[in-house]
């Protein structure tokens, strides 16, 4: 019975989630598709963070470019595409994961970075990154690139092309429930087991004769390519990309989603990010410039008292049956 | 020749208010192992103290006195309720400062709104040295720094208390078993880090823009400085943010000041990952 609590409230957010445009009006529904976009993008750093253990600052460098790479596409500053949203979409998933593979092969290799190094290299890489953003006058330096198109759907023409807001959201929806459960798939294999006994006893897994380097290259590679879509996906629906995507602020943001959802389960990461974002924007206007207080007060408490977050405990996943064996009766 | 002086005080001068900023950092990170991401709030809260007086209309060094005193309050009661807790998980510890931070910055706009303040310069007078004339203020900031910076030094390196402390650094367990109260060298240390802070941030304040978003302009440099130089001793915060400081002077005076910044993050970068343990520190 106790097992079966996680597997049960796990389905039933994604129905909610899938029910919910019954009860939103249209406003709401776009909202929800927002959030859900910032949810995929909480998956990309609770994936690397709770199962890998590597405390990433710079997640936005991710997010960041595949929205940089998805404007740049479909506004035609890459014409040879033809403002293709298909090919627009590709590179925003093998832009930032190829970024992330080659930060991943400087910084993980030989006697590599790690902990709160990791953390701070990649925070610095961040400004790096979104002071380049501001002065590249090719993407638009600080006023970023306004007017980048919605999604259209193939089945209708001209100008009714464009995506709906109830397609939009149903087009967000599907894309995070598979890479949720692309990502699950991957947590819950035996690649996912190794890269979980990273988090505290990386010596031993060495001694076992797994490359280290390679296993977090694999996480860190995969991360980006999840921020990068969520990131292509997000221009879609604003319409237009600015420096700060990329930086240190949003870098930080994500952080506080995953930690108040619960680093440690992907799909408590992805709810911390919809539930703080929903709550902000319900409470910023009755709490004003309080609710910047409020929320660091909550991520305090969320990472003294409850490392697990607010949903971690709720919808923790017992462990796949095969490795169950492994596993002592009494702990 | 005068302009390579010029270029040469500044350096001095932006490596020094570095060092001021960096004393503290390090004396937490090297002593507790926590990265204290709230320092660039504890550096903003020491320029607004020093803005409070002056609205009180308080002679101006006693904001000297009354900032590192708030903040060593402050950061009494924030490792009482937060880090205290959190010691064991080192990576936490980022996370929790970082909310600490947060909250403080924007208790900060709430009470003082966003907008920059001014504060006067209590030495407008300009100095000649060496046959260049330079601002007062900054060769007392100069002084300050160097004062703090072998206070800091003779206090670990030559009392009953400082030796205390690095035989908590070196082996915690050991020294709590000789009878050292722990405890209260960490209760100690966190707020002494914190009062340089304050300090650091109320002689700075005079010369800079005094806004919400000024402590988070020198946690990155100074987080860089110290890994650069190394975590373990006051020696290599020295050094590291003597590069820093150096480069970053040139490189902007040479370009811009953006070029530098992204040159002297760069440059810090590649060297934390050829030195992870820093450039004083021990190869394993």
């Amino acid at each position: 019975m106790k097992k079966s609590i996680g597997y049960i409230s796990s389905c039933g957010i994604w129905i909610a989630l899938a029910l919910a445009p019954l009860v939103l009006d249209e406003w709401g529904v776009s909202q929800f598709a927002q959030y859900m976009t910032y949810g995929i993008f909480a998956l990309s750093l609770a994936f690397i963070w709770g199962q890998a253990g590597i405390l990433c600052f710079g997640q936005a460098i991710f997010f960041g470019l595949g929205a940089y790479l998805m404007a740049l596409t479909t506004l035609e500053k890459f014409s040879w595409f033809g403002g293709s949203q298909a090919i627009g979409l590709i590179l925003a998933v093998l832009g930032p994961g190829l970024a992330a593979h080659v930060v991943g092969q400087l910084l993980f290799r030989g006697r590599g970075l790690s902990g709160a190094y990791f953390a701070i290299v990649t925070l610095a890489t961040a400004v790096i990154v979104e002071i380049i953003a501001q002065h590249w006058s090719y993407i638009g330096g600080f006023n970023g690139l306004l007017g980048v198109p919605p999604l259209v759907v193939i089945w209708r023409e001209g100008l009714d092309a464009f995506i709906t807001p109830m397609e939009n959201y149903y087009t967000i929806f599907f894309s995070a429930l598979l890479i949720y459960l692309a990502l699950l798939g991957m947590v819950r294999s035996p690649l996912g087991i190794v890269l979980a006994t990273l988090k505290d006893e990386e010596y031993r897994t060495r001694a076992f004769g797994y490359n280290i380097a390679n296993l977090k290259i694999i996480a860190f590679t995969c991360s980006g390519a999840v921020a990068g879509i969520a990131g292509g996906l997000f221009t879609t629906q604003f319409g237009f990309v600015s420096p700060p995507l990329t930086g240190f602020a949003l870098s930080t943001e994500v952080l506080i989603w995953v930690a108040v959802g619960g680093r440690g389960v992907l799909l408590a990461a992805f709810l911390g990010a919809i539930v703080v974002r929903y709550i902000e924007n319900v409470l910023s206007d009755t709490l004003g410039s309080y609710w910047l207080m409020a929320l660091g007060t909550l991520f305090i408490a969320a990472v003294v008292v409850a490392p697990r977050g607010l949903f971690g405990k709720l919808l923790q996943l017992p462990l796949p049956r095969r490795f169950r064996q492994f596993v002592p009766k009494k702990l | 020749m005068e302009l390579a002086l010029i270029i040469g005080l500044d350096t001095l001068n932006f490596t020094l208010g570095l060092l001021l900023v960096t004393m503290g950092l390090v004396v937490i990170f090297g002593l507790m192992n926590v990265i204290n991401m709230a320092h660039g709030e504890f550096f903003l809260l020491g320029a607004y103290t020093m803005y409070m007086v002056q609205q009180a209309k308080m002679p101006f060094w006693t904001a000297l006195l009354f900032a590192p005193i708030l903040l060593a309050v402050i950061g009494f009661l924030i490792e009482e309720f937060v880090i205290r807790h959190v010691y064991h998980r080192f990576i936490d510890t980022i996370l929790a400062t970082w909310g600490i931070s947060l909250a403080l910055k924007q208790a900060v706009i709430v009470i003082f709104g966003p907008s920059s303040q001014s504060i006067n310069n209590p030495l407008p007078e300009p100095v000649e040295v060496f046959g260049v004339v330079y601002p007062g203020y900054r060769l007392f900031i100069m002084g300050v720094s160097l004062l703090l910076a072998t206070g800091t030094f003779l206090f670990f390196y030559r009392t009953n208390i400082g030796l205390a402390a690095r035989g908590v650094i070196a082996n915690r367990a050991m020294a709590a078993s000789l009878g050292i109260n722990t405890r209260f060298v960490d209760r100690a240390t966190f707020a002494f880090g914190a009062a340089t802070a304050g300090l650091a941030g109320a002689v700075m304040a005079p010369i800079m823009s005094v806004d919400p978003q000024m402590g988070v302009g020198f946690l990155i440099p100074a987080f860089l400085s110290i890994l650069v130089g190394g975590t373990t001793s006051l020696l290599g915060a020295l050094l590291g943010t003597g590069i820093i400081g150096t480069s970053s002077t040139i490189v902007s005076s040479i370009w811009s000041q953006v070029v530098a910044q992204v040159v002297v993050f760069g440059l810090a970068i590649v060297i934390i990952r050829l030195f992870p343990e820093g450039l004083t520190g021990r190869r394993k």
